[in-house]
């Protein structure tokens, strides 16, 4: 359905290296650097070369020096970013396709020298700390219980497998503390978010509304999902007693069944008899349906150089050079005009939002 | 680099114009001759302060000759002190709020309230009108039983009173926070007039606290640790995952806000302060932080603060907050009062350090002009830049770029929108476009308006 990061990062191999090749050729500024490079892609002298740029390692003609033109603009350098070995990338190797999730890591780029000198001087190279002894030792148990429940995206801190519900009775329990604000199939009630809806994630054009993201089509985990309906709902009254891990767990059987997350690669569904466990609750958390494409922040992959006068049409008004084809205020979503313009215009009293100078 | 920024506002801010100029006299004078500033010199330039050119702009504007008259302040005694224990604004100054708009969150205590920069001047946020996001309302904690816990992959766990907290060496420092959701309505097209709609999820306040290093080093973290989930004390027990070298840069744990201690609305009595990044991983009401060697794959970075992109991938784990910048006076909410000179002000601000550069175009991107900064430069923090302009009264397209210490340049929505398209929510950094109407005699009203490239 998704073009996932693994064919994302196939398809633009081809243009990274052609764009490499021709930055060699090109001759940029540092070129006497092309014959160290980090997979015959990178330069590998970058922290050099930001240095020497006096750490301006977003300039422009820096990324260029540094991954070659081509792989510094465009698809392709959001593409590029996937590399780990970029340096500018913020993924981490295990993150991309490792397994069902990986351990979907990401890190400060590189290239982000200041941030690394940084944690050198205030950590790694500290070694004259000695603490001051302003706090008091606590057991780890005495952290456990009751102020972490925390349950990460491993599954560390689920409920043990014996706890749990049927999905009918999880089924009852959303409807009767989620259901009102969630909407009994969770289809959403009064603005609240809903929980299972069934929607593509690429909208057909730039004006349509943006896709709903839901537990089904866009949540990765099955097991942060339970983390968090256990902190935090229902909201008025968050983790309940009266709900307690079984119910919180038969609810996330509901929501599972409802979102169609099967058990395994063969498509088996959850049944309303099925007694839902946090073993259960691994199996699913392995097919979510979005899982894989996520991938680390790719910013920033515009890199402007900054121009004074006559700039280029991409660069001015509308992206082709016309400062008059723009978009105005529309009403409302409720309908009322867009906000205080008759205050604005000094027909009516000064009110919300105007404040003069 | 860092030096070239300051001695730039030295030279710009008012006050050190005059000080750098008392300084070159003082030492002139020591040169033997002064030549520069003898009565000869100055003839020579036919220069020196000439009043009547100096007034001639008012020459044909009709003068008021109705002697002036006392107000009321005049005639009878102000209120005495203590009348306000703790001081409020002016009446007058009522209309300077945090708003929200009803429509945007189903109800009050999952919510968001945008700061008035329209009203605002300097680059300091008062503390009652620093923008609000809450996830699970607003809680009164009594600092006497609030602790935090430092757990984990760490040697020792320990835990702080905000005493405890209050004994370690401080840090100051003046940092804008800023939702990662600033300008999100605007991803579609443009909603709403006005710079506090447009950019008002953010502030910008000194903040005083303890670093994290030294908190982090004090418990004796662990080569394996990695990450920290930093969680609150608040109904939604908020949590995001938080990479080593980022909590080891220039975080801190906050007790103060502007001099006093935080605001309830801020995370009273803590609130963890990542410089930079994106104000959903500040966790207010800080309770817990646990060292881990993994993330937490936690609501907040998965279903929420996560960029979807047109080809139904998203972006996850987008920390920095990008360079940005906007004009706030003109802006939607003034109106123009006829041709003639204005000083163009705004503000801009950078997650990964200083502004370097802010330029304003007065033609829709084509031509710009540098401006100056009329506040101190310093890192990650709101920087005010203003520009003077002769308007003739013509239609304007202003727009705001501004360029930061790292040489990032802050791209049109155009270039923007063609990457990222328009279904995220987050991070929409792209300059934005206010029209100043043609004045046309003044039919238009002065009318300046938010409209999108
Ligand atoms: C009073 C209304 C209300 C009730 C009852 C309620 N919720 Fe919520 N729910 C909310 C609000 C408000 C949010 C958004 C919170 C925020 O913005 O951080 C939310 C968010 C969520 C989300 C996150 C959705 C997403 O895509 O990020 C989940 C999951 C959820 N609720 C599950 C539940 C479950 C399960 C229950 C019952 C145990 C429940 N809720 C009861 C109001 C409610």
């Amino acid at each position: 359905m998704f073009s996932t990061k693994k064919t994302l990062v196939a398809a633009t191999v081809a243009s990274l290296f052609a764009g490499s090749a021709m930055a060699m050729s090109g001759g940029s500024d540092n070129s006497g650097a092309a014959g160290e490079k980090i997979d015959g892609k990178y330069a590998a002298n970058f922290e050099q070369i930001i240095k020497d740029a006096n750490g301006e390692y977003l300039d422009s003609k820096v990324i260029e020096a540094i991954l070659g033109k081509d792989a510094a603009y465009g698809r392709e350098g959001l593409a590029g970013k996937l590399d780990p070995a970029n340096p500018y990338s913020f993924e981490v190797d295990d993150s991309i396709d490792g397994g069902n999730h990986g351990n979907a890591q990401c890190k400060v780029p590189l290239a982000f020298t200041e941030v690394h000198d940084s944690v050198k001087a205030n950590y790694t190279n500290d070694s004259d700390f000695v603490a001051r002894g302003f706090g008091t030792p606590i057991a780890e148990s005495a952290v456990q219980a009751k102020w972490n429940i925390t349950v990460d995206g491993d599954g560390r801190g689920l409920p043990d497998p014996s706890v749990g519900m049927t999905v009918e009775e999880g089924a009852k329990v959303y409807v009767q503390y989620c259901g009102m604000c969630h909407g009994e199939f969770g289809e959403g009630a009064k603005g609240y978010l809903p929980l299972a809806v069934e929607e593509s994630l690429i909208a057909s054009s730039f004006d349509e509304p943006a896709p709903m993201k839901t537990v089904g089509n866009y949540w990765p985990y099955a097991v942060t999902f339970f983390d968090y309906i256990r902190r935090t709902m229902p909201f008025w009254t968050p983790n309940a007693p009266y709900i307690g891990d079984a119910g919180y767990l038969g609810i996330t059987g509901y929501i599972m069944q409802s979102n169609y997350i099967p058990l395994d690669a063969e498509g088996t569904e959850l049944e309303d008899d099925t007694f839902y466990t946090s073993e259960l609750l691994m199996k699913n958390n392995k097919f979510m349906k979005n899982q894989g494409n996520f991938f680390c922040d790719h910013r920033p992959v515009i890199h402007n150089a900054r121009c004074m006068e006559n700039c280029a049409d991409e660069q001015v008004g509308d992206g082709k050079g016309n400062i008059h084809n723009y978009k105005q205020a529309r009403l409302l979503p409720d309908g009322t005009p867009q906000y205080n313009v008759p205050q604005r215009m000094h027909e009516d009293p000064p009110g919300v939002g105007h404040a003069g100078m | 680099m860092t030096d070239k920024i300051v001695e730039k506002v030295a030279v710009q801010t008012e006050e050190s114009r005059n000080q750098g100029r008392r300084a070159f006299l003082k030492g002139s004078a020591a040169v033997a001759g002064g030549v520069m500033f003898t009565k000869a010199a100055s003839a020579a330039e036919g220069a020196g302060f000439d009043p009547k050119k100096a007034v001639a702009p008012y020459a044909g504007k009709e003068e008021i000759t109705e002697v002036l008259q006392d107000g009321a302040a005049r005639k009878s005694l102000g209120f005495g002190v203590r009348k306000y224990p703790y001081g409020m604004p002016s009446p007058f100054e009522k209309e300077v709020q945090r708003r929200t708009l009803e429509w945007l969150t189903p109800d009050s205590m999952a919510s968001i309230t945008m700061t008035p920069l329209q009203s605002l001047h300097g680059i300091i946020t008062p503390n009652g009108l620093h923008f609000e996001r809450f996830h699970g309302g607003v809680p009164t904690i009594n600092p006497e039983e609030h602790r935090l816990v430092i757990h984990g992959l760490v040697e020792r766990p320990l835990i702080f009173t905000m005493d405890d907290l209050k004994r370690f060496p401080s840090v100051s420092r003046i940092h804008f926070v800023e939702c990662p959701a600033n300008g999100a309505m605007e991803w579609k097209g443009v909603q709403l007039n006005s710079v506090q709609w447009t950019h008002g999820m953010m502030s910008c306040v000194e903040y005083t606290g303890v670093r994290l290093s030294d908190l982090l080093k004090e418990a004796g973290i662990k080569p394996e640790g990695k990450w920290l989930i930093p969680e609150g004390a608040d109904a939604a027990a908020l949590t995001r995952s938080i990479p080593m070298e980022i909590a080891m840069d220039d975080c801190f744990v906050a007790y103060a806000q502007n001099g006093e201690a935080l605001r309830r609305e801020q995370g009273y009595p803590i609130r963890l302060v990542v410089p930079g990044c994106e104000a959903n991983m500040w966790i207010k009401y800080l309770r817990r932080i646990q060292v881990t060697d993994t993330p937490a794959q936690h609501r907040e970075e998965t279903s929420k603060y996560t960029e979807l992109m047109p080809d139904g991938t998203a972006q996850r784990f987008s920390w920095y907050m990008e360079p940005n910048s906007v004009i706030t006076y003109p802006s939607p909410d003034f109106k123009m009062e006829g041709p003639g000179k204005y000083y163009i002000r705004g503000l801009a601000w950078s997650g990964r350090g200083k502004v370097k550069h802010v330029d304003v175009s007065f033609d829709g991107g084509k031509n710009w002009k540098e401006a100056h900064f009329t506040s101190p430069v310093l890192d990650k923090a709101w920087t005010r830049f203003e520009v003077e302009w002769e308007w003739d009264g013509s239609e304007a397209f202003l727009m705001s770029r501004v360029t930061d210490e790292t040489g990032y340049v802050q791209p049109p929505m155009p270039q923007m929108r063609q990457l990222e398209g328009t279904n995220n929510v987050y991070h929409r950094t792209a300059m934005v476009t206010w029209r100043v109407h043609a004045w046309e005699n003044g039919k238009s009203g002065g009318m300046i308006e938010n409209v999108q490239y």
